[in-house]
C-alpha cells in the first residue's frame, strides 16, 4: 500500500502544468459554451501524455492522474478516454476517441466530428469505426453541455470487431469518468471558493458565512473521495472499484452544480464567470453509462453478486 | 501509487485475525453487544489485552525501546480495523496504547514513565480523558475545571461531562485550568480515580452501556509529581496527542463490515435482488471506500514522516458519512436487525451516532476544511 505520487507522476504532472499554462485561463467574451482548443489537444498528443498507460512505470494510475489534471483546464480536451480507454482497444486508434453504448444513439456523443474513432460497446462486442460526415449530425447551438458535441446517425455494418472485453472497456469509461470528474469537481471548487472569498456582501466576504463554508466543505469531502476513488479504481483495475468511483463521481456531480452556482448568486447565471465550463461539463458526465443508478447497480454486482 | 497489500501487510492483518479467532469466546458476537465501555467488556480486556501484549499485537507500533515492536503507521492501521470490526475486544484499551501512551513517552517525567508505560503495556491500565465540561464541548479552550496550587499539591475543583470510560477507569488524563490565559492557561493531571473527592455518575445513553459519564471534583488534591509537562503546556501536549489519533477509530472500515454483513442479511432472506435495495447498498459502499481511501492517503503520509494538516479533519469528515448512510440503509432494509436480529449491527447502530459526535464534532471539522484545506476567510468572532 503506497497512495501517494512517486516521482515519476510528480514530473509528469508539472511537465504537463508547464505545457497547459497558456490554457489555465479561460478567454471570455469570444469563446462558445463549450470552450475547446485543437492546439492544445495536439501538444498534449505530441508530448505522449495520453499514451503513459502504456508505460509499465507509469500505468493506468498515472493516466487518470494526467486525466484528471486536464480536466482542471477551462478548455475541453478528450483525454480521459484516450489516456484510459484507448490502450485497451487499440493505442493507435486515432483521437478523439467517442464511446457510445450500443442502441443509445439518441444520446449526443462528446467531442463526435468527421475524423473521430467511435467505439461502439455493446453486451458482448467492442465495435469501432471512423465517424464519416454523413453519420455526424451537428447539435448547433442548443447543446447544454460545456462539450464540443453532436448526434451520430447510425453504425456502418463494417464496423470493426475487437478482441477485448466488452466489461473491461466498461470498466476502463468507468475509470476514465471518475477521472475527469474528479478534475472538474476540483477546478469548480477551486474557482467557487475564490469568488466568495472575494465577494462582499452585508460588508464581509460570502466564504465567511457558515452556510457557504459548510457546504464548500462538505463538496471538498467528496471531490477528494472521487480524486481518491478514481486513481484507486485505475491502478487496482477491479470491476467494483471502477463502479464505486464512477457512482461517486456522479452522485457528486450532481450534488454540487446547483450549489456552486447558488453561491456565485447573479454571477452565477453569466457566461462571464467560467464556472459553467466546468459544471456544465459535469453535467454531461453524470449522463454516461446510464447515469448513477447503473454504476451504483455495476458496483453492487461487482462487490456482492 | 500502489493500493495493494504487501505480502507482510496481509500476512499482519491474518495473524490478528487468526489471533482473534483463537482467543476469543465462542458466543463473542452476542458477548460484545455489551460495547467497549461496559463493565462486562472491561474485565474481559484486562485479561485478554495481556494475552494481546504477550503476543506483541496490543502496542506493535510502539518502538522498541519502549517495548514494541517498532511497526509503522500502516500496522498501527490495520490493527485498529481488525480490532473494530470484531467488536473491539480491547474494550477503552485502544485509547491508551495509540495515544496517552506515546503522549506520556514524549511529555512524561521518568517517574510517570516508569510507573504508566508498564502498566499500559501490559493492557490492564484503563484511562479516561477528562476534557468536555458541560459549557465546554467544542469550544474546548474554555474549560473552567479549575487547578489551584497548594503547596505540593494541586486542589481541583469542577466538571467533567460525557466522559468515556469513566466509570471503571484507574486514572484520568484531566484538562485544568491554571490561568486566564484561553489556551496557554490549561494544564494537564494525571489523577488517579479513587481520589478522595472525585465522583462519577453515569449518562443513560443510546450509544451504549456504560459509555458516558459527568466527572465531579471536589477540592480533590492531585500532587505536583503528577502534573504532565508544564503549567500551561496542555495545549501543545494535545496537539501532540491528536497526531497519534487524528485518523481515530477505524469507522470507514467498520461501516463497511456493517454493510457487508447486512447484505449477507438480505442476501439470506432473498431480499437482495430489488434494484432500489442493490443501489443503496451501493451508494453506502462508494462512501465508505471514499473515506477509506482519504484515510489511507493519510496513513501514507504518516508513513512518510510527514505532517498531518487538515486533510485528516476532511477524511473523518468523509467518514461520519459513510456511517450515517450505512446506518440509514440498515434501519431501512433491514429494521430487524435492529430489534434482536443482528447483535453486531446493533452495536455498530448504536456507535454510529457517535461519528460526527465524538473527538472533535463533525461541524469543527466543516471549519477546519474551510479555513485550511480550502483557505477560505475566517468567519467573524
Amino acid at each position: 500500500m503506497q497512495p501517494s505520487l512517486n516521482e515519476d507522476q510528480i514530473q509528469i504532472l508539472e511537465f504537463l502544468d508547464s505545457l497547459s499554462k497558456p490554457y489555465a485561463t479561460a478567454p471570455l467574451h469570444d469563446t462558445s459554451f463549450a470552450l475547446h482548443s485543437d492546439e492544445l489537444d495536439r501538444e498534449l498528443a505530441e508530448g505522449g501524455f495520453l499514451d503513459v498507460m502504456a508505460m509499465p512505470e507509469l500505468g493506468a494510475a498515472t493516466a487518470a492522474l494526467v486525466a484528471e489534471r486536464l480536466a482542471r483546464l477551462p478548455f475541453a480536451v478528450e483525454a480521459a478516454v484516450s489516456a484510459l480507454v484507448r490502450p485497451l482497444i487499440n493505442p493507435e486508434l486515432p483521437r478523439p476517441i467517442c464511446l457510445v453504448e450500443e442502441g443509445q444513439l439518441r444520446k449526443p456523443v462528446r467531442f463526435l466530428k468527421p475524423g473521430a474513432t467511435v467505439v461502439v460497446i455493446g453486451a458482448e462486442t467492442v465495435r469501432t469505426f471512423i465517424a464519416s460526415a454523413d453519420l455526424v449530425r451537428s447539435a448547433g447551438d442548443e447543446v447544454l453541455f460545456a462539450y464540443p458535441m453532436a448526434y451520430l446517425q447510425g453504425v456502418p455494418a463494417d464496423a470493426r470487431h475487437h478482441d477485448v472485453s466488452a466489461d473491461e472497456v466498461r470498466r476502463a469509461w468507468r475509470v476514465a469518468l471518475a477521472a475527469e470528474t474528479a478534475g472538474l469537481l476540483a477546478a469548480a471548487l477551486q474557482n467557487v471558493s475564490t469568488y466568495v472569498s472575494e465577494r462582499k456582501q452585508f460588508g464581509r466576504a460570502l466564504a465567511t458565512f457558515q452556510a457557504v463554508r459548510h457546504r464548500l466543505a462538505e463538496a471538498q469531502v467528496a471531490t477528494n473521495g472521487v480524486y481518491w476513488l478514481a486513481i484507486r479504481a485505475a491502478a487496482t483495475a477491479d470491476a467494483g472499484d471502477a463502479a464505486l468511483a464512477a457512482l461517486h463521481a456522479q452522485e457528486t456531480a450532481q450534488k454540487v452544480c446547483y450549489d456552486y452556482h447558488q453561491f456565485l448568486g447573479a454571477m452565477g447565471m453569466t457566461l462571464e464567470h467560467p464556472l459553467h465550463l466546468w459544471t456544465y461539463r459535469l453535467k454531461a458526465l453524470t449522463a454516461d453509462l446510464g447515469g448513477r443508478g447503473e454504476q451504483a447497480l455495476a458496483a453492487a454486482e461487482a462487490i456482492w453478486g | 501509487m500502489n493500493f495493494e497489500w504487501t505480502d507482510d501487510q496481509r500476512a499482519f492483518r491474518r495473524k490478528i485475525e487468526q489471533f482473534l479467532e483463537q482467543s476469543l469466546p465462542a458466543d463473542w458476537e452476542e458477548f460484545s453487544r455489551h460495547g467497549p465501555a461496559s463493565p462486562e467488556l472491561t474485565e474481559f480486556a484486562r485479561t485478554f489485552c495481556r494475552q494481546l501484549a504477550d503476543n506483541g499485537m496490543l502496542f506493535p507500533h510502539w518502538p522498541k525501546d519502549a517495548g514494541g515492536e517498532g511497526l509503522g503507521p500502516w500496522e498501527q492501521q490495520i490493527l485498529a480495523e481488525v480490532m473494530w470490526e470484531w467488536g473491539e475486544p480491547r474494550g477503552g484499551q485502544y485509547m491508551n496504547v495509540n495515544w496517552i501512551g506515546p503522549t506520556l513517552m514524549k511529555y512524561g517525567s521518568p517517574g510517570q514513565k516508569d510507573k504508566y508505560l508498564p502498566q499500559i503495556a501490559s493492557g490492564e491500565m484503563l484511562w479516561c480523558q477528562g476534557f468536555s465540561e458541560p459549557n465546554s464541548g467544542s469550544d474546548l479552550a474554555s474549560l473552567r475545571t479549575r487547578a489551584v496550587l497548594d503547596g505540593d499539591v494541586y486542589r481541583v475543583n469542577g466538571q467533567k461531562i460525557w466522559t468515556s470510560y469513566a466509570g471503571l477507569a484507574d486514572t484520568c488524563f484531566l484538562l485544568t485550568r491554571t490561568s486566564d490565559d484561553k489556551k496557554r492557561g490549561i494544564t494537564i493531571l494525571l489523577v488517579p480515580m479513587d481520589t478522595p473527592g472525585i465522583t462519577v455518575r453515569q449518562i443513560p445513553s443510546l450509544i451504549g452501556e456504560g459509555d458516558i459519564h459527568e466527572v465531579f471534583f471536589d477540592d480533590v488534591e492531585v500532587p505536583v509529581s503528577q502534573r504532565l509537562g508544564e503549567e500551561g503546556q496542555a495545549w501543545e501536549i494535545i496537539g501532540y496527542s491528536l497526531t497519534n489519533e487524528r485518523l481515530g477509530i477505524p469507522r470507514y472500515h467498520l461501516a463497511r463490515a456493517a454493510l457487508d454483513r447486512g447484505v449477507a442479511m438480505l442476501k439470506q432472506a432473498g431480499d437482495f435482488d430489488r434494484a432500489p435495495v442493490r443501489i443503496e447498498a451501493a451508494r453506502c459502499a462508494a462512501l465508505c471506500e471514499a473515506a477509506r481511501t482519504a484515510i489511507y492517503a493519510i496513513v501514507q503520509k504518516r508513513a512518510d514522516g510527514q505532517a498531518i494538516g487538515a486533510e485528516s479533519s476532511s477524511a473523518r469528515f468523509a467518514t461520519v458519512m459513510a456511517e450515517r448512510a450505512v446506518c440509514a440503509f440498515i434501519v431501512e432494509c433491514l429494521p430487524e436487525a435492529l430489534a434482536g436480529g443482528s447483535a453486531y449491527l446493533q452495536m455498530h447502530h448504536q456507535r454510529g451516532i457517535v461519528a460526527g459526535i465524538a473527538a472533535g464534532a463533525a461541524e469543527i471539522q466543516l471549519n477546519i476544511i474551510a479555513t485550511d484545506v480550502l483557505q477560505l476567510p475566517r468567519e467573524p468572532r
